[in-house]
């Protein structure tokens, strides 16, 4: 306990600390809730009040389609048509023009290109606006000449009516469950990751390297007592860290996501508390992991250089875990090491409580955390912790 | 056949000891006792083994051949009766002096309480009161050293193994430390003291010599000098170790 204390009080004094495992996680939803939807609209806003060039081509363009576009901060530009598209596709290149349309008359039918450039926000706007003028034209169009050959209009282009959004049995609720399972088990997964490695580093290369290591194995406390103190010290940073990420998300969801971006999931007491034993169980392990890893290594640049690239060993599968298939999902996939928790998080997420799954992946995660601190106590046994014979 | 209680057997008894790490032989078949109550000056150059020595009195090395027999057998026991200054003073720097030595004391089981009052007073002796609830990052290294010895001695430990304590202290802090230990020397402390500093021999009962990881003399200085049928600790120091080092020659120039 004593070291556990006096390793987390030396990690709070430092400011840095502060803000890295305390302000970031904390903020980052809400940020992401208002900043993110206020710079998109703000874009999307300057996007639409500026003016594309278009230039059309074609022998008698309708006039309602040219207004059409006109009406939506286009400044329309009419040409003959031509034969060799090259020079006009060189003015959309250099931005001269932002979209250049192409209407062929082909019978009964039009043939309409549009000649843009993609990776352009202007003149993919431009298109955007063009196509819809083009739709709303056709529509028009079709209308008229269904009516001309004396059907109705609305039956016969609509015969079969349906409205998917009234149809879904799943609440509104369950479906917010579905969309965070799809993405918290991946930012809880990267965040255990990425926080623990400082203080796994400090707290044990860290310690190495300013000498302080050799005044604590004097201590009369055993290696496996004084691994514990650190284990639990690094364990709690990171789970005040993820829990602060959950509150400020909570948080966003409840008082600053609108009605077009997520809400409060319906999740059961039952699901809520094993998602936090899920976190927990996932956490610890993490953090042996890394303890493991960094007591291994001689200094702090080692350290680190070591577990930057085995933070991808979860990080790969965190990734992957979000392209499984949750229904009819094999049972032994809550065996496999990271895995097993990442898929627990997306079930208990959609309030699943699977009896089967869950033996499976507590018990397996706390198999892995035993193997794990285990290999950290060999490691932490070592006489090399106390470097420069002399 | 008569058998030794645990009070009454050397507190560490090293047999035949070889340390190495690969190729490097650190130390080489040392066999001594560490008694209670006995002052002794670990003396010798850089690289001679005497930091080995101490962390194999200490446990935090095991032997790779020989024995090292502690008086109540295990470990931990063990260290609750010693007190290690390391030569590195090994201080968080983020924590004030009192956390360093409180969180360090409690490990010892010690109540807060009495653990600041030790602190106080060793503090005042050492001419670190009111220094003690200050962040150590901004500590000079003679303050950063006080404060590593009160965290050695805060439990009020049977042995001090002390690495170097005054080395880079300037004249008045190295007489603060040296001051303190001789009062722990006076008051029937054991102590073990490695230092290239000859004047630790002078305040110790006992004088252990290494050279090239081995231990080349050991016994009360008079006792050594009549023997080696010398005058001086520093011509005894040279006549068993044949050549100077250069630190030690350093140290000599300074007044030894």
């Amino acid at each position: 306990m004593a070291i556990a204390q006096r390793e987390l009080l030396d990690f709070v004094r430092d400011w840095r600390t502060i803000l890295t495992m305390v302000l970031v996680p904390l903020l980052l939803f809400p940020l992401l809730f208002i900043g993110l939807p206020l710079v998109i609209g703000g874009e999307a806003q300057e996007l639409a009040a500026t003016e594309v060039e278009v230039l059309i081509r074609g022998d008698n363009v309708p006039l309602e389609l040219i207004q059409n576009i006109e009406n939506r901060s286009v400044i329309v530009t009419l040409g003959d048509p031509v034969e060799d598209r090259a020079v006009d596709d060189q003015a959309v290149r250099n931005g001269s023009l932002d979209l250049i349309v192409h209407w062929e008359e082909n019978g009964e039918v039009y043939d309409v290109h549009l000649r843009h450039l993609s990776t352009s926000s202007l003149s993919t706007d431009a298109r955007q606006r063009a196509l819809l003028a083009v739709s709303e034209w056709e529509e028009t169009e079709r209308n008229r000449r269904v009516t001309e050959g004396g059907l109705n209009a609305s039956s016969t282009l609509d015969p079969v009516r349906y409205n998917p959004s009234e149809e879904d049995l799943a609440s509104q609720g369950e479906v917010q469950g579905w969309l965070l399972s799809s993405f918290i088990p991946l930012i809880v997964t990267v965040w255990v990751v990425t926080s623990a490695i400082q203080p796994a580093i400090d707290m044990t290369a860290g310690e190495r390297e300013r000498g302080s290591m050799e005044a604590l194995l004097c201590a009369p406390a055993r290696r496996w007592e004084l691994l514990a103190g650190k284990w639990a010290a690094v364990s709690t940073i990171v789970l005040v860290g993820v829990m602060l990420q959950l509150g400020g998300l909570m948080f966003a969801l409840t008082f600053l996501a609108g009605p077009s971006l997520l809400s409060t999931p319906d999740v059961g007491l039952g699901a809520i508390l094993l998602l936090f034993v899920a976190i927990f169980a996932y956490s610890v392990m993490v953090v042996a992991s890394e303890l493991a890893l960094a007591i291994r290594s001689k200094s702090v640049k080692e350290a680190g250089a070591l577990l930057a690239p085995a933070s991808l060993a979860v990080i790969v599968p965190a990734v992957v875990v979000q392209f499984i298939n949750l229904d009819g999902v094999e049972a032994f996939w809550f065996a496999v090491p990271v895995v097993n928790v990442l898929l627990a998080m997306r079930e208990l997420l959609l309030d699943q409580v699977d009896p089967t799954h869950t033996v499976i992946w507590l018990s397996t995660t706390l198999v892995y955390t035993g193997a794990a601190l285990w290999y950290a106590q060999r490691q932490f046994n070592r006489e090399d912790l106390v470097l420069s014979p002399s | 056949m008569t058998s030794t209680s645990p009070e009454q057997s050397p507190l560490v008894a090293l047999r035949d000891v070889n340390k190495t790490f690969g190729d490097i032989v650190a130390v080489e078949g040392i066999t001594a006792n560490i008694e209670r109550c006995t002052s002794t000056a670990l003396i010798g150059g850089n690289g001679a083994g005497k930091t080995t020595l101490l962390r194999l009195l200490a446990g935090v090395y095991r032997p790779t051949t020989g024995t090292a027999q502690f008086a109540d057998g295990d470990l931990t026991q063990h260290r609750r009766r010693i007190g290690v200054m390391t030569e590195s003073t090994g201080l968080h720097l983020r924590l004030t002096a009192w956390e360093n030595i409180r969180f360090h004391a409690r490990l010892f089981g010690m109540q807060d309480e009495r653990s600041r009052q030790r602190s106080e007073a060793l503090a005042v002796q050492l001419g670190l009161g009111g220094a003690l609830d200050r962040r150590t990052e901004g500590f000079s290294r003679g303050m950063r050293q006080k404060t590593a010895l009160i965290r050695a001695l805060v439990h009020e430990p049977e042995l001090l193994l002390l690495d170097e304590p005054t080395a880079g202290l300037d004249i008045t802090s190295a007489r603060a430390v040296r001051a303190l230990i001789e009062a722990l020397v006076d008051e029937g402390r054991g102590v073990v003291w490695s230092t290239h500093d000859l004047r630790a021999a002078r305040v110790c009962e006992r004088v252990m010599v290494m050279h090239n990881a081995r231990l080349v003399a050991d016994g009360r200085v008079n006792d050594l000098l009549e023997e080696h049928n010398t005058q001086s600790l520093e011509a005894l120091y040279l006549e068993l170790t044949s050549e100077a080092t250069p630190e030690f020659q350093a140290g000599m120039e300074v007044g030894l």
